[in-house]
């Protein structure tokens, strides 16, 4: 269970991205989280496991507060959140075992890590895990020779190499084509089942969000202003959450204030 | 569902084992031989660090007191350089013509990247030597020197460049009838001025640090005094100089650095 | 009027014609003030065509009677660059890693690291030479120290420029992962970095090769020392047999590295 209270992010001294955002992500769903560029859905999720330093707020993950984290603490709780990027995030130039492998770092010696002298276990979960994707045969193969939709794939077995306790997926299928997007896109909710994970997407393609989520979050501005199921996502709503520019909402609450 | 294999190892760089040990091999041979064999007197080396001593005891603090023996090496350096950049810059555009597959006629092209080949061939300080028993210890013997190491940069780009240009104009020239020489004036150097004048600065910058060096071996210049000050002992002079001609390389790579990015 | 407008045409504004006349004008007084002063007995220029040809009258033909002592020293130029390009390889690495941005630890290793590259670039080699020549006596080992001394600032400049030009998100995705600092080195940095690193090492081997052909002139081991020995004997034939050899050298150099490179990369 996650659980964001008061989550607020400013970048210096201008308006906050995230302004006292509340969410909370129980068991096993898959939340995709959907808003114009800018909403600070990114942000939300890179404050999760701190890529971003949160300025104020709590972020806890089954009991651990991950604000209060010192840096070493920091790094083992980071091994209980996978997360998955739009640009697959790779490194190009390793095979593809290495970039599953990586997912492990976290947790294996410094000296196995340097000679690729993986733990048996590990390489057996990764056999297992890239067999389920389809793409076991590419173990030897430099991850820059896969295709978009084979990167990602590595990319999200990455993930799931850490053995996380919630999945984060930042536009994991912005940088793909529509079948692609939506074969990972099923292969996340599948996966999400099949090991009782819970999963949060930003998602640009709100029929994808609607067709693969079991609860959507709308997000305008750094706040929160939709959260419901898939199918109450009307066309008001929607309207809601794409309309406007940052600017104009800004005067707005200005007015207000 | 079959068990996945617990077995992984990343393929190897070179995917024949016989070549692979094989190299291993030829490189640890090479090492303990070369270890082996190399001429080193360890008796002379063991003293380095009481001789380290010695000469950094000497070198500090640096010495100024002859500044202007060090300000004529220095400017004698200058003058070898600027001298040298004309020369070479002036000789290099011919040269760089016969270079040209585009301009030049074959036996002519080929005497062209002879001549380049030769002067890139070798290290200044080696042509500076000949040239020092040629002509005599002196800075007329630093100016040969850097002519010929201009040579080899500046000729060498500028045909390729002239490589480079579009031929639209040259043939427009031809064909309103202009004979050889208003086509090149016209039609080729307008195209390559702008590169040329950035490798004159930038050869001028690149002599000036080579002028330094070229000293060593009795080709005149700051080279010629910091030669006679480490030959004398005098360890606080040598390093005044090199003090300063880091200072002069650094402001110089700066400056010339400065003017290419504004004719560019 | 309109019509004697038309029919002037200049390329150059006056403007334009005045600045670079200006510029003309300085260059020629640089120059003529460099050819006025500089210290040239004049009697000696005009005869150096002569002087030249005798001397290469001198040289041919090359005189292969040492030729077993010179490919003794040729391979010991070889080696001695090698071996100064394989320390000075390890020594750059932490030097670089400290003096790009994105991976030093802090402000005063940043400094720290640039010092180091600076003053390793900006003394020649050759000036290296005369310093351990008289720190650690004529011979190789002063050779190899020199070439280090200075190859190290040249590997590091570009190996910390390629750590700079890194992409940086597979780093952000390795500490997502919750890997160390150190790993995320291993994983996410050093594979981005190795093809620059090949290329540079090999650029620099082969530019030591060069640079060390000329050591032995200021009596820093190698084939120069055979060509010093041959200059102040006179013996102008072996000189071209030496100069023959280094120019094999440097080709062979050139053969061998750009078919490292291509092999490598």
């Amino acid at each position: 269970m996650l659980t964001i209270k008061g989550l607020v992010k400013r970048y210096g001294a201008g308006d906050p991205v995230l302004k006292d955002l509340e969410l909370e992500v129980p068991g096993e769903e898959v939340v995709s989280v959907i808003g114009s560029s800018g909403a600070g859905k990114s942000t939300l999720l890179r404050c999760i496991n701190r890529l971003v330093e949160p300025t104020s707020g709590t972020i806890t993950l089954n009991g651990t507060d991950f604000t209060a984290l010192g840096k070493r603490d920091l790094r083992i709780g980071r091994r209980r959140i996978g997360m998955v990027f739009q640009s697959f995030n790779l490194v190009d130039r390793l095979t593809v075992m290495e970039n599953v492998q990586s997912g492990r770092l976290g947790y294996i010696s410094t000296w196995a890590a340097l000679t690729r002298r993986y733990p048996k276990q590990d390489i057996q979960r990764a056999f297992e895990l890239m067999e389920r994707v389809g793409i076991a045969h590419y173990a030897d193969k430099r991850a820059d020779e896969l295709s978009g939709g084979e990167r990602q794939r590595v990319g999200v077995i990455r993930a799931l190499m850490q053995q996380p306790e919630i999945l984060l997926a930042d536009e994991p299928t912005a940088s793909l084509d529509p079948k692609t997007s939506e074969q990972i896109m099923t292969l996340l909710r599948d996966l999400a089942r099949e090991l009782k994970l819970p999963v949060i997407i930003n998602i640009h393609n709100v029929n994808e969000a609607r067709q693969f989520s079991d609860r959507i979050v709308g997000m305008r501005y750094g706040r929160i202003i939709f959260d419901d199921l898939p199918a109450a996502l009307t066309d008001d709503a929607m309207h809601e959450i794409y309309s406007g520019i940052p600017h104009a909402d800004r005067q707005v609450e200005g007015e207000a204030a | 569902m079959t068990t996945a294999t617990d077995h992984w190892r990343k393929p190897p760089f070179i995917a024949n084992p016989v070549l692979r040990y094989g190299l291993y091999a030829a490189v640890l041979v090479y090492i303990v031989v070369t270890l082996s064999t190399l001429p080193i007197d360890w008796a002379r080396v063991s003293q380095g660090l009481t001789r380290a001593g010695r000469i950094f005891g000497g070198a500090f603090p640096p010495s100024f007191e002859r500044s202007g023996l060090l300000i004529d090496g220095f400017m004698e350096s200058l003058k070898i350089a600027i001298l040298a950049t004309v020369g070479g810059v002036l000789l290099s555009v011919p040269i760089a013509f016969m270079a040209a597959r585009n301009i030049a006629a074959l036996p002519v092209y080929y005497l062209g990247r002879a001549i380049i080949v030769v002067a890139r061939s070798f290290h200044p300080v080696i042509v500076a030597i000949i040239f020092v028993k040629a002509v005599g210890f002196g800075p007329f013997a630093g100016i040969l020197t850097l002519v010929v190491y201009s040579i080899g940069f500046v000729a060498k780009l500028l045909a390729e460049r002239i490589e480079e240009i579009d031929p639209g104009p040259v043939e427009a020239m031809k064909a309103a009838g202009a004979s050889f020489l208003p086509t090149l004036f016209y039609a080729v150097f307008p195209q390559i001025m702008q590169r040329q004048i950035g490798l004159s600065i930038y050869q001028l910058d690149s002599n000036l640090r080579a002028s330094a060096v070229v000293g060593i071996v009795g080709a005149g210049g700051i080279g010629a005094t910091l030669a006679n000050a480490f030959g004398r002992y005098d360890y606080d002079f040598a390093l005044a100089i090199t003090m300063v001609i880091v200072g002069v390389i650094l402001i110089s790579e700066a400056v010339s650095g400065a003017i290419r990015k504004r004719i560019a | 009027m309109e019509q004697a407008c038309l029919q002037e045409w200049s390329r150059y504004t006056p403007q334009q014609r005045f600045t670079r006349y200006a510029w003309f004008a300085l260059a020629a007084l640089v120059v003529s003030w460099a050819l006025g002063s500089v210290d040239i007995i004049w009697a000696w220029v005009w005869d150096a065509p002569a002087q030249m040809g005798d001397l290469f009258r001198r040289m041919v033909p090359p005189d292969p009677t040492h030729l077993g002592a010179i490919l003794e020293a040729l391979w010991d130029t070889v080696n001695l660059a090698t071996i100064a390009t394989a320390l000075a390889v390890v020594l750059a690495l932490p030097v670089a890693y400290i003096a790009a941005q994105n991976t030093t630890p802090n402000a005063v290793t940043l400094w720290i690291g640039r010092f180091i590259l600076v003053s390793s670039r900006s003394v020649n080699t050759i000036i290296w030479a005369l310093l351990f020549v008289a720190i650690f006596g004529p011979g190789i080992v002063a050779g190899i120290v020199a070439i280090m001394f200075r190859s190290i600032g040249f590997l590091g400049k570009l190996l910390g420029e390629a750590i700079e030009e890194i992409d940086p998100k597979p780093v952000e995705a390795l500490q997502a992962c919750g890997a160390s600092h150190f790993k995320v080195v291993l994983y996410a940095i050093v594979p981005q970095v190795m093809p620059t690193f090949f290329a540079v090492s090999i650029l620099r081997w082969d530019i030591n090769l060069r640079e060390s052909t000329v050591l032995g002139l200021v009596g820093a081991g190698g084939i120069g020392v055979i060509l010093q020995g041959a200059i102040d004997t006179f013996n102008w034939q072996e000189v071209s047999m030496v100069l023959l050899a280094i120019i094999a050298l440097v080709v062979v150099g050139e053969v061998v590295s750009s078919y490292l490179r291509r092999r490598i990369l």
